[in-house]
């Protein structure tokens, strides 16, 4: 009772006080995920994005997840961002209540909503930098910030040249998936380096598929004639969400209900 | 060094507020009009971790209006933060238990909070199309349920009338809107709780 008494006393919406287990979430998970062995060569992932304010449908999402039987149980999970409807630190912390619930990691990658306000303080404080990757099974999983508008389009947003040196071919990775929130033919996106961003992706020949969210709909489409696929993975709001799964070069991309 | 900081605020706006007591009963009773009613001292209540107000009385005391100055330091967030708050609060009902204490067991308040600092903006950018959100994050609404004990205490060697303790527990428009059709968000989550003092004149 005292305990719940102490956090009802309220200094502000904006104030970002973590504990622990809600603090460099994306760090911890993705040593998690580096350290998963991956014995049937199949890399499974979930998707989601786009939770605004559907705090019961990401509790859902989870329990959906939770519950596929162990054959087809995925390895990790990734929300493509608007993870935080206003940026405000409590919704940060209740989105996080119910991801840290599922059985597997998952990484969460910025959107413009989680930015509003001081929203990037507690993005910062609860998964990290604004750009990430990391490498399973020989994949290299890159999460990128690409909430130009935010940024007020000032050319920095996406940094092309941390996407070359991520892309660029080493040893430890034989192709690449690029995650990011809104996709480079958005008005959000900085038209002047959609171009750029766009022959980047393809400048080593070792991206096999590009997801965003944003959009808040299910589309698996071809926008550029570097021929990389694009899943526009659903929103929590669809009450669906995908499952890929990635066996050497090839791609599967399956619907599940919440 | 905050907290001194804040404490001196504080007893600096009693200090003036005690002297003007003092000095004023020689004065026009136009000027007398300005001196704010009472001086309140809070804590959390959504508007800082300590926040001071001051304000006047309407309505033959049913009606405070209140303007406050939040302040949060550093050390329970990652980077201070500064507010003001204007608060109107009705008293509803009011009880005398005695020459000495009176009990208002109601009061209801509606208040606007503003966060300063140029990321909780009022305005959206000129990057951003009309209505692109639909918020502001610097200016919130709420709204509050409170009750108070008015004293005499400090009323004979002060120039104050009396002071009040109050408990206030209020919500603010974001948090209705976030805790809207989820019933997996705890409401403790969506409380504001906040207590203070006021000296009224």
């Amino acid at each position: 009772m005292f305990a719940s008494c102490k956090e009802m006393f309220d200094y502000s919406p904006y104030v970002i006080d973590f504990d622990e287990k809600d603090r460099n979430i994306n760090n911890k998970n993705i040593a998690k995920i580096e350290s998963l062995n991956n014995t049937d060569k199949t890399v499974r992932i979930a998707f989601t994005a786009d939770t605004h304010r559907n705090s019961d449908e990401l509790d859902e999402f989870v329990h959906s997840v939770n519950k596929m039987n162990e054959t087809k149980a995925v390895d990790f999970v990734i929300h493509l961002g608007d993870f935080a409807d206003f940026g405000l630190p409590k919704q940060y912390l209740w989105a996080n209540s119910y991801l840290s619930k599922l059985n597997m990691p998952y990484v969460v990658v910025l959107g413009n909503h989680d930015l509003v306000g001081n929203g990037g303080d507690s993005y910062h404080e609860m998964f990290g930098d604004f750009n990430t990757s990391f490498i399973y099974d020989s994949i290299k999983f890159i999460s990128i910030n690409t909430n130009s508008r935010e940024f007020e389009y000032d050319g920095t947003v996406p940094n092309i040249n941390w996407l070359d040196k991520q892309l660029k071919p080493s040893s430890d990775f034989t192709k690449a998936v690029v995650l990011f929130h809104v996709p480079p033919m958005d008005v959000d996106f900085d038209s002047q380096l959609e171009e750029d961003f766009v022959s980047t992706l393809s400048k080593y020949n070792n991206v096999i598929l590009s997801v965003h969210g944003h959009l808040h709909h299910y589309e698996t489409y071809v926008p550029y004639s570097n021929n990389i696929t694009f899943l526009n993975t659903y929103a929590i709001e669809n009450d669906k969400y995908n499952v890929v799964e990635l066996v050497n070069d090839t791609f599967k991309i399956m619907t599940y209900d919440l | 060094m905050i907290y001194k900081k804040v404490l001196n605020i504080a007893i600096i706006l009693l200090l003036s507020f005690s002297l003007h007591g003092n000095t004023l009963q020689s004065d026009s009773t136009v000027y007398r009009k300005f001196i704010p009613d009472y001086v309140k001292l809070q804590f959390a209540g959504g508007i800082g971790f300590l926040s001071v107000g001051a304000g006047y009385t309407f309505f033959k005391d049913k009606l405070d209006v209140s303007l406050f100055y939040g302040y949060i330091p550093k050390y329970f967030t990652v980077d201070d933060l500064h507010s003001i708050s204007l608060q109107f609060t009705g008293k509803l009902l009011k009880y005398k238990l005695s020459d000495n204490i009176e009990v208002l067991p109601l009061n209801f308040g509606v208040f606007t909070h503003h966060t300063f600092g140029s990321e909780f903006w009022v305005r959206l950018g000129d990057k951003y199309p009309k209505g692109y959100y639909w918020w502001y994050p610097a200016i919130n609404v709420g709204l509050f349920i409170g009750a108070e004990i008015k004293t005499k205490l400090f009323a004979n060697k002060t120039p104050a009338s009396g002071t009040a303790f109050y408990i206030r527990i209020g919500t603010r428009g974001l948090y209705l809107a976030s805790k809207a059709n989820n019933s997996t968000i705890p409401v403790k989550d969506i409380v504001e709780l906040g207590f203070g003092i006021a000296v009224y004149r």
